[in-house]
């Protein structure tokens, strides 16, 4: 049986364990408590330029939490991400959530104008506005949606739940020509007339006889003075080579019809010509005229070919990339017949049309921009969680650390309690 | 599809059909010089249908009076507006003919005034080289009708491009023979027919 002077050193060793112990946890408690008097919240989007500076300056601001009324301007999310990589816990949370985004382009057409292309929740009501006024607002039917208008002065602004994105041009376009090339006949005539009558600047070279063409001005295949080519037939395929290199260069193509069907262009063409399917209607409807044409379908020869218009299961108009500039392939032919047989509108609508194709086909020669300086913010929550990451909900930033009042002082008497009863137990038993 | 179509007007009043082998003519002229795909016969459109749209450029003649009716005017002033281009040749060659002064009020209250064409304008050199204007015809040289040498075409311009094309030289009986028999002159006299043709398939 052991005695209790045998005991006593075991006790010794739990009473110095016991203490060593109950030291490390005060000295974490003494740093976690520190930690915990760094936090700094902010409670209104007005103070974050104030506490921003302050957190900065403050050795004891590493855990911060920015609780914001809106989402935070570019500057201030910059700071906040600066921060953040200076070793700062950076979290943040806003009510103020919407996704927004914007992007507003100059138009390629003759007539001017800008396309504002917006992003938001589906049902969102999303105002539009620039520096003079109000420009449009928008019901979202789904996730985009673009708008048109005559000209932006200043930066672009659109505003959805409390949130709010902004943008501006960045650069303005050089209208370049547009070059006909084909036979002789009804389809050329009108799109020329439809492209002159839009303002585009055409130049036409229309085969009449074996060798022998009527000229319009003087068609150069260089995207210096020419900014698309409009390839209307088969005749275009003698200069299927130099119309290769002006694409790759940057100029834009339209093959339209069975200008595809020539082996010159099958490099570059968006697809192959199928047989020619005839209108499904009967007159030209304002809400759907293209479907009383006839039209050929193209089958997508690569992976790169984007669908921008379908009929009936079979593609009518797409468009791809090649080298530096673009082509697109129109299915349909005999487009004139909208112009001249349609409804009240058709020469407007086919004008139009005709113009969006060279435009969206055309190269974008861009020149600088004046409007330099101004903080723009084109998708104000997407660049935060890029930043900041993910919000956190403001009662799961950080809590602070509680810590009874007097438990330091327990602690304490505690840890002298134990070693001087260790002290006094080794005295005791004549330990040294 | 042939791309182009010879198509004559038919009208309510005077007589739309006075030329019957112009049409075949001008259709052998074209596909002998051109390679422009005509179709091997032509049509006659209703100046009141809206299938007048169908057929870019029609050819109207004839001797008698003409009254365009109310669905006439509107269907050639849509036609005009929309980029069409009427030829009219007066089978009269007659400018105190009942024809002319009565076509040429009809056109002037319809799509406007006619005026002199200038003899280098770009249809007189559109396909063959007229470089003295219009060509005269054997009955102007003859010294029927008003006994006069038309030294102009007259025309309605629409943003620079002719709208309507009238013709007091009679073109109608130059032109109205079969096709076959052009192998006994030795100018082809329906050339110009090929410079209309080409001037509105291109401008």
């Amino acid at each position: 049986m052991r005695s209790r002077v045998d005991s006593r050193p075991a006790l010794e060793w739990v009473l110095r364990a016991g203490s060593l112990a109950l030291l490390a946890w005060m000295i974490w408690l003494s740093t976690a408590a520190r930690r915990a008097a760094g936090e700094h919240r902010v409670s209104s989007s007005a103070t974050l330029g104030d506490s921003l500076a302050a957190w900065t300056l403050d050795p004891r601001a590493d855990s911060l939490h920015a609780a914001l009324d809106e989402l935070p301007r570019g500057e201030e999310r910059d700071w906040l991400a600066a921060l953040r990589r200076a070793g700062a816990t950076v979290t943040w949370s806003s009510p103020a959530s919407t996704p927004v985004a914007l992007a507003v382009e100059a138009l390629n057409d003759p007539a001017g104008g800008v396309r504002a292309s917006l992003a938001a929740p589906s049902g969102a009501l999303v105002v539009v506005s620039d520096s003079l006024g109000v420009l449009d607002t928008v019901v979202m039917a789904g996730p985009s949606a673009a708008l048109r208008a005559r000209a932006v002065l200043g930066g672009a602004r659109a505003s959805a739940g409390g949130a709010s994105a902004s943008a501006a041009l960045r650069d303005s376009l050089v209208q370049r020509g547009v070059a006909v090339i084909g036979r002789a006949g009804w389809e050329a005539k009108f799109v020329i007339a439809a492209l002159e009558e839009s303002g585009w600047k055409v130049s036409a070279r229309l085969a009449v006889a074996p060798d022998i063409f009527v000229r319009q001005g003087s068609v150069k295949l260089d995207t210096a003075s020419t900014g698309v080519v409009v390839a209307l037939d088969s005749t275009a395929a003698r200069d299927a080579r130099a119309i290769e290199r002006f694409v790759r260069s940057g100029g834009g193509l339209v093959l339209a019809g069975d200008a595809a069907r020539s082996a010159g262009f099958a490099r570059i063409a968006a697809g192959g010509v199928g047989t020619r399917v005839r209108s499904v209607a009967i007159s030209f409807s304002d809400s759907a005229p293209r479907r009383a044409l006839g039209f050929y379908p193209i089958s997508a020869r690569a992976d790169d070919v984007v669908p921008l218009e379908s009929r009936d299961g079979a593609m009518a108009v797409a468009a791809r990339r090649v080298g530096a500039g673009r082509v697109v392939q129109l299915g349909y032919d005999e487009t004139w017949r909208w112009r001249l047989q349609g409804g009240s509108t058709s020469p407007e609508a086919h004008r139009a049309w005709w113009s969006s194709v060279i435009g969206s086909a055309a190269y974008r020669a861009a020149r600088q921009s004046t409007l330099h300086g101004e903080t723009l913010d084109p998708a104000p929550l997407a660049a935060t969680f890029s930043a900041l990451g993910a919000p956190v909900a403001p009662e799961r930033a950080a809590p602070a650390l509680q810590v009874r009042p007097g438990l330091r002082w327990w602690m304490l008497l505690m840890l002298l309690a134990m070693l001087l009863a260790e002290w006094a137990s080794r005295r005791l038993r004549g330990a040294s | 599809m042939s791309d182009f179509v010879f198509a004559t007007a038919r009208y309510e009043s005077g007589d739309w059909d006075s030329a019957p082998l112009v049409p075949p003519n001008i259709i052998d002229t074209i596909a002998r010089y051109t390679s422009i795909d005509v179709a091997p016969t032509g049509v006659v459109v209703p100046l009141s249908s809206p299938d007048l749209a169908r057929y870019p450029l029609v050819f109207l003649t004839g001797h008698l009076p003409v009254r365009f009716t109310k669905e006439e005017h509107e269907q050639l002033a849509q036609f005009i507006d929309r980029g069409g281009m009427l030829f009219v040749d007066d089978h009269n060659h007659d400018i105190d003919g009942a024809f002319h002064k009565t076509a040429s009020e009809e056109i002037r209250r319809t799509v406007g005034p006619l005026a002199d064409l200038p003899n280098d304008h770009p249809i007189y050199s559109a396909f063959f080289h007229f470089p003295d204007g219009p060509p005269n015809t054997g009955h102007e040289l003859n010294g029927w009708g008003d006994n006069l040498l038309h030294k102009h075409l007259l025309a309605v311009q629409r943003e620079g491009r002719i709208a309507v094309l009238y013709s007091n030289k009679d073109y109608s009986s130059e032109w109205g023979y079969h096709p076959d028999n052009k192998r006994f002159l030795a100018v082809d006299n329906t050339r110009f027919a090929v410079n209309i043709v080409v001037y509105a398939l291109t401008r």
